[in-house]
């Protein structure tokens, strides 16, 4: 499906320079100079480069129109992320570069949306939050009562977060899995 | 029910400040230079008709009556009437307003404007005037911070977005350069449409119904803007292709005019003009913007008549120059974004 590239959103899957692409940002800008433009950041989503690109708003784009289908996440190698659709066991690998640091925070058995184009995985639909157990952190220190301050804690995907020091082990908490902050605790 | 949103951004507090410092300080710099300050109306029921923007439209109501009113993009209608008037130097520091933008984050549809005009100066007179008074927020702007318990920089330069800034003195590149060393794009095909066209096309872009205008806009924005104020000094960008510069006082070249942007962290901050003062030009350029605008089906809003009479009574020879305040203000604060400025952000 062609559009304008005035109407390009994050998350949208688009074909530039005959390979498919993520956008990962738009902003519409005018610069009062010729035509108004939409700058874009766009992740390739065979090398999981991001680029900088200014498309003309009223530039036809090659829309690509994916299937979103639930997966349980298998297990990650230094490469690729494995996903497996459960209604008829097809696997699926997608490569560390594209999913990005999503990864860090993805526990293995979970059930994860992917993205397929012609049966080929593209990337994962992040989920809003994640709900993971601390396996290691420092208790507070007493009298550590600065507001707003924080300690590092690791959850059990092995991920680093920071989390306010009330935080203990054992706890379950929420994490944004995109910018990997800490949002609160299950 | 659309959806909108007030948010009340207190957090914002401490670059509100450094944004209103930014604004005292430019004022008292420019009435200490002898510039008269201009407090302007909004609303206006005619406008100067630009092709690549788009306006607000409203109504004034009385009894069974009413008079369309637009919402000024920018203050220069009124400052050249004064300009032919014999005003002399002078600014206006207020609100301007542009539609079907959508807000981003350089960019709200409505926003602070600065603009100011000198007599008897062209773009580089004001140039040197611009820096000065770039110099002179920087100071006022460490000074504050280092009251503020903030390190203590060198106090004409700043950090920002962890790049060093120093306004001891301009980066200056022609249009034509920058076109050579990001680009790739000779003189030659710089100047001659179709050849750029093909070197456009060559490299990727879509060329295919579209003007020279809108790729050479998409290819400054994708190849040259990024580099721009980034090698420790503001970037001053000049003498653009005439066609985009259709108020500017031409060049002896014949091919360029005399424009200049000024950029830091490749944010384009102003722009400014040696301002053509013939009226017959520039009647030709409102007519022809007039027909783009019906073309693109635009707010088919009145000519401002009025501008030309003015215009025919002969506009002194002077520079303007427009800057973006809330876009300088962020540079000074070290934000991203100009919501980052605001206490109160309307999102619709």
């Amino acid at each position: 499906m062609k559009i304008n590239a005035g109407n390009l959103k994050k998350g949208d899957f688009i074909l530039h320079e005959g390979e498919v692409w993520q956008v990962q940002k738009s902003e519409f800008y005018s610069p009062g100079k010729g035509s108004a433009l939409m700058k874009t950041k766009i992740k390739n989503l065979i090398s999981g480069k991001n680029i900088d690109f200014t498309f003309k708003s009223n530039e036809e784009i090659e829309l690509i129109e994916v299937e979103s289908i639930e997966m349980q996440y298998l297990y990650k190698d230094e490469s690729s992320l494995y996903f497996m659709d459960e209604r008829n066991f097809n696997q699926y690998a997608i490569s560390l570069n594209v999913v990005g640091k999503i990864a860090n925070f993805l526990k293995e058995g979970c059930k994860v949306f992917v993205y397929l184009y012609d049966e080929r995985p593209l990337n994962i639909r992040p989920p809003m939050n994640v709900k993971l157990k601390v396996i290691e952190t420092e208790e507070a220190v007493k009298g550590d009562t600065v507001t707003g301050a924080k300690k590092a804690a690791k959850v059990e995907t092995g991920a680093i977060v920071m989390v306010p020091i009330f935080i203990r082990v054992n706890d379950v908490i929420i994490i944004n899995p995109e910018t990997g902050e800490y949002t609160g605790r299950a | 029910m659309s959806y909108y949103k007030i948010e009340t951004l207190i957090q914002n507090k401490k670059n509100y400040k450094i944004y209103l410092l930014v604004q005292q300080v430019v004022e008292n710099f420019l009435q200490n230079n002898g510039y008269l300050k201009v407090e302007l109306p909004v609303l206006s029921p005619a406008l100067i008709p630009e092709s690549y923007l788009e306006v607000f439209e409203t109504n004034f109501r009385y009894l069974n009556k009413s008079k369309k009113l637009y919402l000024t993009p920018s203050p220069e209608l009124f400052l050249k009437r004064l300009l032919v008037s014999g005003i002399g130097n002078c600014y206006y520091l207020g609100k301007s307003f542009r539609n079907s933008e959508p807000s981003s984050s350089l960019h709200s549809s409505e926003f602070v404007m600065l603009e100011f005009y000198r007599v008897n100066a062209n773009y580089m007179d004001l140039a040197e005037e611009v820096l000065e008074m770039l110099k002179r927020i920087s100071t006022k702007v460490n000074e504050f911070k280092y009251m503020n318990n903030q390190k203590l920089e060198k106090k004409t330069r700043i950090i920002y977005k962890k790049r060093e800034i120093s306004f001891d003195k301009w980066e200056k590149i022609s249009v034509i350069e920058a076109f050579e060393k990001y680009s790739q794009i000779t003189e030659e095909e710089l100047f001659d449409h179709k050849l750029f066209l093909k070197k456009a096309k060559e490299k990727g872009y879509q060329t295919e119904n579209f003007s020279y205008e809108d790729i050479w806009s998409q290819i400054y924005a994708q190849e040259i803007e990024p580099f721009l104020g980034i090698n420790g000094y503001p970037t001053l960008i000049y003498d653009y292709p005439k066609e985009f510069a259709a108020l500017a006082k031409l060049n002896s070249d014949g091919k360029t005019a005399q424009r200049f942007e000024f950029y830091i962290s490749g944010i384009e901050l102003g722009d400014c003009y040696t301002e053509l003062t013939d009226w017959k030009e520039q009647k030709k350029r409102f007519l022809e913007e007039k027909k783009k605008r019906l073309l693109a089906k635009k707010i088919n809003h009145p000519i401002d008549h009025g501008f030309i009479r003015a215009l025919k009574c002969g506009l002194v020879n002077c520079s303007g120059i427009a800057i973006g305040l809330e876009r300088l203000a962020i540079i000074f604060a070290n934000v991203d974004a100009i919501d980052k400025l605001k206490l109160i952000n309307v999102k619709i």
